[in-house]
């Protein structure tokens, strides 16, 4: 573990931007369509249960990573092969949104370059990030938080200048129904992205004021969830429905048609930006924590070694995971939230958190209340 | 390449075998021998009979048996002080009769005759030395083994005038000079405290160069002057010529384009800055004073921010941070749009471009750097010039250059305006360490946009932030009150609070006892009988004239 | 990995990084920028793609004052099943890429759009990432596409240019264009429930030469492009055309009105009063009354009177008030015949199915299916105009009044 010392306001900004990273980008519980804000903001609740289950499990190892406690609930041998495990699941979901990302770019913008080098070019400036330990990644965050703040807000001014929102297009809201809202928010929405916030167990012991974790979490999901939630509105209520479920990237096609004043149009290249700061930071978050929970499992004296080799690995996988986009999609949309997120985000935590429960009573430790 | 490594290894060796002679010259005896021809001898030995070097022999008052010499650096002294306050005194002096010894004598002069302020006794060679050739005077007499030093330091020196750089319209019109003694002086007259605190010492083993810390006791952070003086004394070179060298030695991040320390030659400046909890190191040599630690924000702040009002300044600041931007991305930006992104410009303005670029043989990107290239060169050459010769060479680099390079169709206008821009912006930046910052990294933006666009000019920008998020001042963060970000601290950055809301120092480099700088209730407030306040019917309240 | 290799490798990566050649990256030089396309259908049944390609140097040479005589753009034409096969075939004559970021106009035949449709066109502007979604769209009205494609303007250089704001400044001052886009288009062709409207270009005059030079250079163009009206679609297909107060009537309804003018007859003078509409909102509502669907049309519209040419006295509040009921029946009327138009069309392009959709989405499930061809065409509509007249400009009573009392 690093001697990192992470400020309240540091955390909420990393989770932030953690949250809105590549969610921005994708049509977010778009089946939902004209109810599509609803299901997110739905899905936040379902965020605030997985927090308050993780929670928990710091609130027993308030000192120790995710790969540390898993060993001390689990034994050594097990706790071992379910940290590597958990390792794994990082890495591939860095290589995921890697992959998003890259191709986002060849679709819009360069069709040419090959993704290998589009890729290794992001990856690059990932892992030399990486190296210099979390405090530089939450301070670079810091100020992209508000660099991110500042286009979008640029961007929401422009499309009500203008004048391109009807908001008749949210209309009917409950074309389809109330629990099939419910259902797809807690089957699909909730894993990409606020379950994501598991990744961030690697990262809780470095905050400095631990008491003050439970308000952070909530409030930072909570933000996330409703910018998400507007933004998702603002698509559907300036494209309408078919389009925005047709489009690849909804937001993209929201910000190309914006144009005002007669020469402010094209403005592809700043959603450009923003992508690249909500993925740069989710990437080196992923990036980051599997090094660290590499370099703890395998008792590697300097992690900063292993950013390079973790950093190929990654960009292998991301080109290696599917042949096309729409395959990717595919996967994203129908294997990864049953077989990968549900186990990994759910299941073993929960499982983790009971034993956890019994081992303490056991011990005769006077646990702090559960809040769950 | 294996060759590469194997010299480097010789010259090590090769190093230490140096040292380990050096070291055995130069023994000379440690203590100052009874006799004085003796000590007269290793004197002219060591200093290899220096014609500046004067040895005057004396005779003491009335008494002549008594062998006195005063030796001294022409030169190093303030001769009034010599001939008036040592030579005169001892020569004339009744004290001094016939029937003394030598030691007593010495203790007379010491005592009585030398009207001077710093007199001091000195047994070992080293000291006495160092004190020759910092200008003082030594004085010798037969059978004693005790010289004296009387300070007697002065000589040719600048003048205090305005400072060549940092210049300000409003603001003291006087800069630091070369001599540690008068820099140290001016600003005890700017700040009057006696907690002032000064320590000095002697760095480089053959320069022997005064340099002094100075920082106000209680408003700096423990732990700073520490570190300070902990990196001071871990140098080990032969020479320090200027304040640079102190800065390479100690700065903290050594691969990286930003500077880590200020340097300025106004003395107001230094004592913003020690007001603060900061610490200034002064070099004997130089009128450059080093400033410790150094955030980046520091860079877009100049002293005349403060004298002006919070209106103008903050103006002013938030010019030089958009000025900051465009020199370093200015170009880049127009090679990734023009070569990947030209959906971006509006459609009129990309006729033009276009119009402009048909004729141009060379693509955008080298045409970008060759344009940057004959600019540094045009910097560089400027500086050197004589001044006579000056103006003529801007007309010629500007007109000719540009203009012939224009209509022969090599450059395209566009280019021209845009590296004219950029170099008058980064001229724009009030600290010259920075701007030069700014030129190496517009260069690495320029190639990234030409390989890759704009996604290799937002990677470049993102290293450029990691690169910056990851420095450290002395221990502090390089991108505080960004990052971490310090509220408090932010009244300081892009826009500057008034100065009537400047109630805490900084708290990331002060003391956090001794936070509070104001008083409440700062701000002016206007004759209470202006405007709608309901008066109490009193009369006489107020002037109403 | 000792110094040695490990500086090997990075400088390895490094050249590597240099070597790549820049793909994706074009020259200006070597770009053809295309600013207007137009497709038309050949008698053999396939599309002909005319593409008008902007000569940089020289337009600017114009635009500094260079003498005009070489035109500003090239047009190049192609023949294809599909559009990329005509861009494909279009670069076996240019000796560059072209480049469509740039194309804000694409002008489609009034035979293609009649026959084909417009379904079969519009996939690969909208999937291409080069292509804008903001561009206009144009049907060549009595012309083909590539004459329209083909002229050359005085004022402004780059005809599509010129064709664009004539349309956008029509529809602000006449009402009688609509101004829509790519990205419209395409989502009210989708639209069960709304069928888009198109406007419609022409060259009047000498068709023959508007693609010479010299019919930029007399002051009295022979040969002059004009909006022409608005065309309806159904089902992706051209079947009408809108001109004068039905095209005015539908853009009332539509909510698109920005500062129209209108006319009313006064004791027997045609047109002798023009009211000048300032500000207007149109407010459309659905209803379901006895398990039918009604819609109710309300709009308010504030304006000025600009001209009158009969003796009026404007300074009487209840003439004004005459005046503003009598604008407000013909408004109602001209409306009204916009929508039996469109009813006699089975074309619903107000958007009323949308209206219901959104309103009432059971009903609406039902309805989806024969909107158009039964319920539509039977649809109750409740048109309900209010004006309003705030000033009367710089002068009260028209002149003309004082002239009569003169004579009198």
């Amino acid at each position: 573990m690093e001697k990192a010392n992470i400020s309240g306001y540091q955390l909420f900004v990393l989770i932030f931007l953690f949250e809105m990273g590549s969610a921005l980008l994708v049509p977010l519980a778009g089946e939902a369509k004209q109810a599509a804000w609803l299901v997110i903001l739905i899905a936040m609740i379902g965020g605030f249960i997985l927090f308050f289950i993780y929670y928990g499990l710091f609130q027993y190892y308030p000192d120790q990573l995710l790969t540390e406690f898993v060993r001390n609930i689990l034994g050594n041998f097990l706790g071992r092969i379910v940290a590597f495990l958990y390792i794994l699941y990082f890495i591939y979901l860095a290589a995921r949104v890697l992959r998003d990302f890259g191709d986002t770019l060849l679709t819009f913008a360069y069709p040419h370059i090959p993704l290998f080098v589009a890729n290794a070019a992001f990856i690059l400036v990932v892992v030399y990030t990486v190296r210099k330990g979390i405090e530089v990644v939450t301070r670079t965050g810091e100020l992209f938080f508000v660099l991110e703040n500042l286009l979008l807000m640029t961007f929401f001014l422009l499309i009500i200048a203008s004048g391109m929102i009807h908001l008749n297009n949210l209309k009917p809201i409950f074309e389809i129904s109330g629990t099939e809202m419910v259902k797809m928010a807690f089957t699909k929405t909730v894993f990409f992205p606020f379950g994501e916030i598991i990744v961030f167990l690697m990262i809780f012991p470095y905050l400095n004021e631990h008491k003050r974790l439970k308000k952070i979490g909530i409030w930072s999901l909570a933000t996330s969830g409703l910018f998400l939630a507007v933004i998702m509105a603002v698509n559907v209520s300036v494209l309408g429905v078919d389009l925005m479920t047709r489009s690849q990237y909804p937001l993209l096609t929201l910000i190309q048609s914006i144009e005002v004043a007669g020469f402010l149009e094209r403005l592809d290249v700043y959603f450009l930006f923003l992508l690249m700061i909500g993925g740069f930071i989710k990437i080196c978050v992923f990036t980051y924590v599997a090094v660290t929970g590499t370099a703890n499992v395998f008792n590697v004296k300097q992690p900063s070694r292993l950013a390079y080799p973790v950093g190929i690995v990654i960009l292998l996988i991301s080109i290696i995971i599917s042949s096309s986009y729409t395959e990717h999609i595919h996967e994203g949309l129908k294997a990864v939230p049953n077989y990968i997120h549900l186990p990994f985000q759910v299941i073993i935590p929960l499982l983790l958190l009971i034993i956890a429960f019994f081992k303490n009573r056991k011990k005769g430790k006077t646990s702090t209340k559960k809040s769950s | 390449m294996a060759s590469f490594f194997k010299q480097k290894r010789q010259v090590k060796q090769r190093e230490k075998k140096k040292e380990d002679e050096s070291q055995s010259k130069s023994k000379t005896p440690d203590y100052i021998e009874s006799s004085l021809s003796a000590n007269l001898e290793i004197v002219k030995k060591k200093t290899g009979k220096s014609p500046d070097i004067i040895i005057r022999t004396l005779k003491i008052g009335l008494n002549p048996e008594i062998k006195t010499t005063i030796l001294y650096v022409q030169g190093l002294i303030d001769n009034p002080s010599v001939t008036d306050f040592i030579i005169e005194s001892i020569m004339k002096n009744p004290h001094l009769s016939k029937n003394i010894l030598p030691l007593e004598a010495m203790e007379i002069i010491s005592e009585d005759v030398v009207s001077l302020g710093g007199v001091e006794r000195v047994t070992d060679w080293e000291k006495l030395f160092l004190t020759l050739l910092s200008g003082d005077t030594i004085i010798f007499i037969d059978e004693v083994n005790v010289a004296l030093v009387a300070s007697t330091r002065g000589g040719e020196k600048r003048s205090i005038q305005e400072p060549s750089t940092h210049l300000t319209v409003r603001g003291s019109r006087e800069g630091f000079t070369e001599s540690n003694g008068t820099n140290i002086a001016m600003l005890r007259r700017i700040i009057n405290t006696p907690d002032l605190w000064i320590e000095s010492m002697k760095i480089g083993t053959v320069t022997k160069t005064d340099v002094s810390i100075m920082y106000i006791n209680g408003i700096v952070k423990e732990g700073i002057v520490e570190e300070v003086k902990k990196r001071l004394n871990r140098i080990n070179i032969d020479s320090i010529l200027e304040s640079g060298y102190i800065e390479q030695l100690i700065e903290d991040q050594v691969m990286t384009p930003f500077p880590t320390l200020n340097h300025t030659e106004r003395p107001d400046m230094v004592a913003g800055n020690l007001l603060e909890g900061r610490v200034a190191i002064f070099v004997n040599g130089t009128p450059f004073v080093l400033i410790a630690p150094a955030l980046f924000v520091q860079f877009f702040q100049s002293v005349e921010d403060y004298y002006n009002r919070f209106d103008i300044a903050s103006a002013t600041r938030f010019l030089r941070i958009i000025v900051f931007i465009i020199s370093i991305v200015g170009p880049a930006v127009y090679v990734a749009a023009t070569t990947f992104h030209q959906e971006m410009i509006p459609t009129k303005l990309l006729v033009i471009v276009a119009a402009q670029r048909e004729t141009v043989p060379l693509p955008a990107v080298v045409e970008a750097l060759l344009m940057e290239m004959t600019f540094e060169i045009l910097r560089e050459a400027s500086l050197r010039m004589p001044k006579a010769v000056g103006s003529t060479m801007s007309i010629v680099g500007a007109l000719v250059i540009g203009q012939a390079a224009v209509q022969a169709g090599i450059v395209s206008p566009a280019m021209v305006i845009i590296v004219s821009i950029t170099a008058i912006a980064s001229f724009a930046t009030p600290s010259y360490a920075i701007a030069i910052s700014a030129r190496i990294v517009r260069f690495g933006f320029i190639i990234c946009a030409g390989m890759l666009g704009f996604y290799g000019m937002i990677l470049a920008f993102i290293i450029l932030i990691v690169h910056l998020c990851s420095l450290r001042s002395l221990g502090v963060p390089y991108m505080t009150p960004l990052a971490p970000l310090n509220p408090k601290g932010l009244g300081d950055t892009f826009f500057r609070r008034p100065i009537w809301a400047f109630k805490e120092r900084p708290q990331y480099l002060t003391n956090e006892n001794n936070l509070i700088r104001e008083g409440n209730n700062q701000r002016p407030l206007p004759p209470e009988s202006r405007g709608m306040k309901t008066s109490d019917g009193k009369k006489g309240e107020g002037n109403e004239s | 990995m000792n110094r040695k290799r490990l500086v090997l490798l990075l400088m390895m990566l490094i050249a590597a990084t240099f070597t790549t050649g820049c793909w994706d990256k074009t020259e200006l030089n070597e770009m053809a920028i295309v600013s207007a396309v137009g497709l038309d259908r050949n008698k053999e049944g396939k599309l002909v793609g005319t593409f008008q390609i902007i000569n940089p140097g020289n337009v600017a040479g114009a635009l500094q004052g260079g003498g005009g005589s070489n035109p500003p753009i090239s047009i190049y034409r192609a023949t294809g099943d599909n559009v990329l096969e005509l861009d494909g075939n279009a670069s076996m004559k240019i000796s560059r890429d072209m480049y469509f970021a740039h194309a804000n106009l694409v002008v489609i035949g009034e035979e293609l759009a009649k026959e084909e449709g417009l379904n079969d066109i519009f996939d690969a502007f909208e999937r291409s990432p080069e292509f804008r979604a903001t561009t206009r769209i144009v049907i060549a009205r009595g012309v083909k596409a590539r004459d329209i494609v083909e002229t050359l303007t005085a004022i402004d250089k780059v005809s599509a240019e010129k064709v664009i704001r004539t349309i956008e400044t029509t529809e602000k001052t006449q009402g009688k264009s609509i101004s829509i886009n790519l990205q419209e288009v395409i989502k009210n062709l989708l639209s069960t429930g709304k069928e888009p409207i198109i406007s419609g270009f022409t060259v009047r005059g000498n068709t023959g030469k508007e693609d010479k030079m010299e019919n930029t250079m007399s002051s009295d163009i022979e040969a002059n492009p004009n909006a022409a009206g608005i065309g309806v679609f159904k089902d992706g297909k051209l079947i009408d055309w809108l001109d004068g107060d039905k095209a005015i009537g539908s853009m009332w309804v539509l909510d698109r009105i920005e500062n129209v003018h209108l006319y009313l007859d006064w004791e027997g003078k045609k047109n002798a009063v023009t009211y000048s509409v300032i500000r207007q909102k149109t407010n459309i509502g659905a209803k379901i009354v006895n398990g039918k669907p009604k819609i109710s049309i309300k709009v308010r519209a504030e304006g000025d009177i600009r001209e009158a040419n009969v003796p009026l006295n404007l300074t009487d509040m209840h003439v004004l008030i005459d005046i503003e009921r009598k604008l407000a029946k013909e408004l109602k009327k001209e409306m009204e015949d916009a929508i039996v138009r469109a009813q006699k069309n089975k074309s619903d392009i107000f958007g009323f199915g949308e209206l219901m959709h959104e309103s009432h989405p059971k009903e609406w499930k039902k309805l989806e299916k024969n909107w158009d061809d039964d319920t539509f065409p039977k649809l109750e509509v409740d048109v309900q105009v209010e004006t309003f007249i705030r000033r009367t400009g710089l002068r009260n009573k028209p002149f003309l009044s004082n002239l009569q009392k003169k004579d009198q």
